[in-house]
């Protein structure tokens, strides 16, 4: 009935000391607890290494170094980040951090406003107006744009929330309410799904109950 | 100096990228393609930082032994031998063995380990929506019907129910939540692109320490 | 009265057990509830039935973790099984470290089951730091990104990678993400490079992704485990794949566990009114 494989077994062992924190607190799950942080980070040091130092900095310096050595120039600027561990020079890593924020920023502003801004009100409008949809499909429409514009008005915090505001943010409430549920219901289908696929690796993997 | 340089870079770097998005030549193209180049090597180097923050953290605990300090082993462990195995099996030493006890561990020793630690919050969920999710208010008791009328579209038994189930759930979703979360995605972008500006024009300086005094 | 009163008291191990016998049981006794798949599932699906057999790759990033493994590789799995049934050559990637074991697991899985080649079929990039600039370096030369494949054989020599170079050369870009970086590759992806961009989702974050859908900014949405499930249904339907469903087995015990939850709220509610009204002076 059971596995044969002893990877298998282990694997269940490590879900069940996890699970053994729903009955209490206890060592079996600490030690698994720290077990996972521990070979979490070893397994993303050695993915880094692999997959991004190697391909990206060492392979094209050992390959060509006449031709590649500018990328000493990242590589040195990144090593800063080291510093974080010597007191005294501490303030250097602000130089990888603000290359990495000046970068983001800059890189981020442009796309941003037109996937999250432009785009997203072009398509409020063109839904409020699209006559071809339709009674229901304008009327749907319709509703959209005024649910954005209220949820908006609710955030709108540089004004007291009266009079006309009031009312439309009291509406905004309302959608957001309603989108909030909706999170809900699909959080619920989320996290139920996880504890499934761990009940099922223990039935079929495990005890073999499941084929 | 300790800041203004930081700064600087952040000014230089922050409005030039601004307008290189706009301004497709053939010398910008060149520049944003090699400061990508450049950014993926510097990242890389962000792992030394969380590596090392989470060794000296566990290092101190088993330094100074403090409560469960013992368990600080076994994390500091658990770096050593997947760093250790991953990099051996890895293209730059390309050791079998190393490969296939890397691989092993990760899937039936850490995976599991993740999935079971997330697996739990289905427990808690449930206990929280018996003790805590009630309809106090109006507002609440929207919020509580639109999650019941979610979690019924999803599932086959709400067809079951009534067949017109899942198209409230559908027009749920694409309707009223589809616009609340434009209006709060709207918020999001005019949030992230104005503390992108203050950042690369230096009036948000909480990134340097100090509280950006 | 009071039974409700005690009800709403009531140990949580209590409502844990029946949360575990809510899973248990609909697994052990498999249900088969009936299935309908989604319209957004149904999009994504077909939006990989347009792609041309051998001709351009379609990229997927691998961006999930174990801890999102139940919702997001029956997913994954099933994707890669419709590509390479319809023999659509695929690239695999991920932004996510762990993202890597799973993927590289479920393609060794999974070519063997339609005799796809390495290289020719299918390629593994692996796991790359740095989510945005990596989703930007692609859209200028995935080369850029991705010298090597993930076991560091150069890109150069992988005989389905010539003619890729960018976006432009990959009709579909796929993202099945726990996180919020499907954000940037609509961003970055979409909107700086214009590809076409599709995704499957925790079921977590779903919600926030219908303006995206809305706009046209991405042709489909795997939701969760539902998704999934669908995936898996639609691949079964059109023959391409016999293997059993996993996600599809997961959906009964989602069924009976959503109504035990609404059951719990239900309850939880009749308490609270009952004791509010008991408090009331009379």
């Amino acid at each position: 009935m059971f596995s044969h494989d002893p990877w298998v077994w282990i694997a269940a062992i490590m879900t069940l000391a996890i699970f053994s924190f729903l009955y209490k607190e206890n060592w079996f799950y600490r030690i698994a607890e720290h077990l996972f942080v521990g070979m979490s980070a070893g397994y993303a040091m050695a993915r880094a290494w692999n997959n991004a130092l190697v391909p990206n900095l060492f392979n094209p310096l050992f390959a060509d170094f006449g031709r590649n050595w500018p990328l000493l120039i990242p590589a040195l600027i990144g090593l800063l980040y080291i510093f974080r561990f010597v007191p005294k020079f501490s303030h250097l890593i602000l130089i990888p951090i603000a290359v990495g924020l000046g970068l983001g920023s800059g890189l981020s502003i442009a796309p941003t406003i037109q996937t999250d801004i432009i785009k997203q009100m072009q398509s409020a409008i063109a839904d409020a107006s699209n006559v071809s949809a339709g009674g229901w499909g304008l009327a749907w429409g319709i509703l959209s744009f005024i649910g954005v514009l209220t949820t908006l008005s609710y955030f709108f915090f540089s004004r007291e929330h009266k009079g006309a505001l009031k009312v439309s943010a009291s509406i905004g409430i309302w959608f957001l309410m309603v989108g909030f549920g909706a999170s809900f219901g699909n959080t619920v289908m989320g996290r139920v799904s996880l504890l499934i696929g761990r009940v099922q690796f223990l039935l079929t993997d495990w005890i073999h109950v499941i084929r | 100096m300790k800041q203004k340089l930081p700064l600087l870079i952040v000014l230089v770097l922050g409005i030039f990228f601004t307008i290189q998005f706009f301004v497709p030549s053939r010398a910008s193209e060149v520049t944003y393609q090699t400061t990508l180049q450049w950014w993926l090597v510097m990242s890389s180097f962000a792992m030394v930082l969380a590596l090392g923050s989470l060794i000296n953290h566990h290092a101190l605990k088993i330094k100074r032994r403090k409560e469960g300090w013992w368990n600080s082993w076994v994390t500091l462990a658990g770096i050593a031998v997947m760093g250790g195995l991953g990099i051996l099996g890895g293209p730059s030493f390309r050791m079998g063995w190393a490969n296939d006890a890397y691989t092993r561990l990760f899937l039936f020793v850490q995976a599991p380990m993740d999935s079971a630690m997330f697996a739990i919050l289905a427990f808690y969920m449930a206990s929280a929506s018996y003790r805590a999710f009630r309809a106090r208010s109006r507002e609440a008791t929207v919020l509580l019907v639109s999650g019941f009328v979610v979690m019924l579209g999803i599932i086959p038994f709400g067809a079951m129910l009534w067949h017109r189930i899942p198209d409230i759930a559908e027009w749920v979703m694409m309707v009223p939540n589809m616009a609340s979360k434009r209006g709060i995605l709207f918020g999001i972008g005019l949030g992230a692109t104005a503390t992108a500006l203050k950042i690369i024009l230096g009036i948000e300086r909480s990134w340097l320490g100090g509280g950006g005094k | 009265m009071k039974f409700f009163e005690k009800l709403s008291q009531i140990d949580r191990r209590w409502i844990f057990l029946l949360v575990a016998l809510a899973v248990i049981v609909p697994l052990l006794s498999r249900m088969g509830l009936p299935d309908k798949p989604g319209k957004y599932s149904l999009q994504l699906f077909e939006a990989v039935e347009r792609i041309q057999p051998n001709s351009q790759p379609v990229l997927i990033s691998a961006d999930y973790s174990p801890s999102m493994m139940p919702e997001l590789d029956p997913m994954f799995r099933a994707m890669v099984r419709h590509c390479l049934a319809r023999k659509v050559r695929l690239i695999v990637m991920t932004l996510d470290p762990t993202g890597a074991g799973l993927a590289e697991d479920a393609l060794r899985q999974i070519a063997p089951e339609y005799g796809a080649a390495y290289g020719r079929d299918y390629v593994f990039l692996g796991y790359k730091v740095g989510a945005a600039i990596v989703i930007m370096s692609i859209g200028e030369n995935i080369r850029q990104a991705y010298p090597t494949d993930a076991y560091g054989t150069p890109i150069d020599s992988l005989p389905m990678m010539a003619d890729v170079r960018n976006y432009a050369d990959i009709p579909l870009v796929v993202d099945i993400a726990g996180s919020a970086v499907i954000n940037s590759w609509v961003i970055f992806a979409g909107a700086r490079y214009k590809a076409r961009v599709g995704a499957g989702c925790t079921a977590v974050s779903s919600a926030d992704y219908y303006p995206f859908l809305q706009s046209g900014q991405m042709v489909g949405l795997l939701n969760g485990m539902k998704g999934a499930s669908d995936y898996e249904y639609l691949n079964q339907q059109r023959g391409y794949t016999s293997v059993p469903r996993v996600a599809g087995k997961g959906m009964d015990a989602v069924s009976i566990v959503h109504l035990l939850i609404m059951g719990f709220i239900v309850l939880g509610n009749i308490g609270y009114f009952v004791a509010k009204k008991n408090a009331q002076p009379k």
